[in-house]
């Protein structure tokens, strides 16, 4: 036994102590040979995932250290405790990926819907691979708050039936929304859709309360089209700079303080930028991983149509997603501002797609609402977004981030609030026990009873549509 | 070699659906022998000066737009399904597109 643990040591330790980017080529290129990828396209997938790794940690040091001290200044000159800076998803989707339980979290999920489609209990084949972080990073997060792998598990499961099981009751109404035949085939089980179950609650109010707000519904393609370069995410970065500058105090009687200004501006625009850019080489990387497991899937369950659980921007193309994006960025700054408990500095994800993709959906373009609702829920996902930054940092700083000590990163808009609240109090219930184990049950409780009740109501809506096409034909 | 063809295809954030479009429609043009060049961009971007720029838009699927486009737009989701038989009529439809620049 001794042995094997030697063994183990000598083989592995050297490879993790070479860091991240070294393990995950490693492991990324070993599982993609696994689903049968070609060595090269497997090492290429492995390779990418490093250089991406690498250069976010980099970015991400250039921001926190360009910001350290204006929001030191900011916090001190103005009283108000925003400490913490929002990336946007793209560093944090990197720095999930940079974690080798985000590959089993997949592969467990894949078993999920393997299962599911055996089983009939759902339509949908996800081939979404990449978004599978936003669960990983609950179960990696209720890890941090001290529960063991096999309950994070248990919870990523319970989420991710659900979210599948989402995919099919939005299908009828993604239909509606694209204008598209029951043929097509697009769906999606993206974490951001289970926000759904709250937003329906604000909805039945509206209809009940306030069904006469509808009629100030505006034309959101001509909005955009107005704000155009404005609303650009280098933009919103130089914005950034400016708003902090003033803030904390800046002398703007000296060149050096305007001077200051402008570099940090541009030094936001800059990162902002690259956190795309890098982006795309992350999603890249898991592209051959993506390829060999869907036509792994493909090919079992050959001969059956599926519904296909794709990345949600396939209803990008709805216009109302970017006129809520564009009118909640400045209401998330004053919210950011005013609300209690919230240490989040917006900046990178202040264009909110992990929030209007769902409004969408539930309220059906009705963008008033949208843009109500939107402001409403907003503060939970500040409040997630406070939450989970310690546990954001040290990831950051596992993946060799030199991120400066007491700067702590997170993001404002990062899909799935409430299961980041679901993964804390199981977490703590396992490692404080206590009445933590009361509250994890009752959260649990009451988050499947909201989605049982959002599930009946999509029904009723589906039979709606149902019946709809009846009459026409 | 015939002339580059320009085409841009839009997601949510540009860097998910639209490279997986690019790479897709950049590699099977090459296998049939065109010149072809997409780039991706955020939805949000896209305005009539952009699309002054290239061939053809590829959307995932229907995209509401402030303007009518003078390029020709074509519907690229079936290609994000990977299930290469899917994804044949959105090469067959870019290639008669190709073809006919081609031609000019």
């Amino acid at each position: 036994m001794n042995g094997i643990i030697h063994f183990a040591n000598a083989v592995f330790k050297p490879l993790i102590d070479m860091g991240a980017p070294t393990i995950m080529l490693v492991v990324l290129t070993v599982i993609a040979l696994c689903f049968r990828v070609k060595f090269s396209k497997a090492l290429e997938g492995g390779m990418k995932l490093a250089i991406a790794l690498t250069a976010i940690s980099n970015v991400m040091a250039m921001l926190t250290n360009a910001f350290q001290v204006p929001m030191k200044q900011f916090v001190e000159h103005t009283g108000i405790h925003m400490d913490i800076l929002d990336m946007g998803w793209a560093p944090l989707a990197t720095i999930t990926w940079g974690s080798p339980y985000t590959l089993y979290y997949l592969l467990v999920l894949i078993i999920l819907n393997v299962v599911m489609l055996v089983w009939n209990k759902t339509n949908t084949l996800d081939v979404d691979i990449f978004d599978v972080w936003h669960s990983a990073f609950v179960g990696l997060f209720s890890m941090y708050c001290g529960a063991p792998l096999w309950l994070s598990t248990i919870l990523v499961l319970f989420i991710g039936t659900l979210k599948i099981i989402n995919s099919d009751l939005m299908k009828p109404t993604f239909n509606d929304l694209l204008d598209a035949p029951d043929s097509n085939p697009m769906t999606t089980t993206h974490m951001n859709y289970m926000m759904n179950p709250i937003i329906m609650v604000f909805d039945k109010l509206f209809d009940k309360i306030f069904p006469w707000l509808d009629k100030f519904d505006f034309d959101s393609a001509k909005l955009n089209e107005k704000i155009g370069f404005w609303g650009s995410r280098f933009a919103i970065g130089v914005y950034l700079g400016v708003f902090v500058s003033l803030l904390a105090g800046t002398n703007f009687t000296t060149e050096a303080g305007w001077k200051n200004m402008f570099t940090l501006s541009f030094t936001a625009g800059t990162c902002i930028e690259l956190f795309s850019v890098i982006g795309s080489w992350f999603i890249a990387s898991v592209e051959p991983l993506s390829q060999g497991i869907s036509a792994f899937a493909t090919k079992k369950f050959e001969g059956r149509t599926f519904n296909i659980g794709l990345d949600w921007p396939f209803i990008a193309g709805r216009s109302e997603i970017w006129a809520a994006c564009n009118v909640l960025a400045p209401i998330m700054m004053l919210e950011a501002m005013v609300l209690p408990g919230n240490r989040l500095m917006p900046l990178g994800g202040i264009i909110g797609m992990g929030i209007a993709p769902a409004l969408l959906v539930v309220t059906r373009g009705k963008i008033i609402r949208m843009i109500i609702i939107g402001a409403l829920e907003l503060p939970v996902f500040l409040w997630a977004g406070t939450l989970v930054a310690p546990f954001v940092t040290n990831v950051a700083h596992q993946v060799g981030a030199s991120i400066p000590a007491h700067t702590l990163v997170s993001d404002t808009t990062m899909e799935g609030p409430v299961e980041k609240f679901l993964g804390y109090l199981v977490g703590n219930a396992w490692s404080k026990q206590g009445m933590f184990i009361v509250y994890a049950l009752l959260a649990l409780a009451a988050y499947l009873l909201l989605f049982m009740w959002y599930a009946k109501q999509m029904k009723k809506r589906n039979a709606e549509y149902a019946a709809a096409k009846e009459n026409k034909d | 070699m015939a002339r580059q063809i320009k085409l841009v295809a839009a997601c949510g954030a540009g860097v998910n659906s639209s490279h997986q479009i690019k790479d897709a429609v950049e590699a099977e043009m090459k296998k049939r022998g065109h010149n072809v060049k997409c780039d991706a961009v955020m939805i949000k971007d896209v305005n009539e000066d952009l699309l002054n720029d290239y061939d053809a838009y590829l959307t995932i699927a229907k995209t509401d737009l402030a303007f009518t486009p003078k390029i020709p737009v074509v519907e690229a989701g079936p290609i994000l399904y990977r299930i290469p038989a899917m994804a044949q009529p959105v090469y067959d439809e870019v290639e008669k597109i190709c073809k006919k620049i081609e031609a000019e």
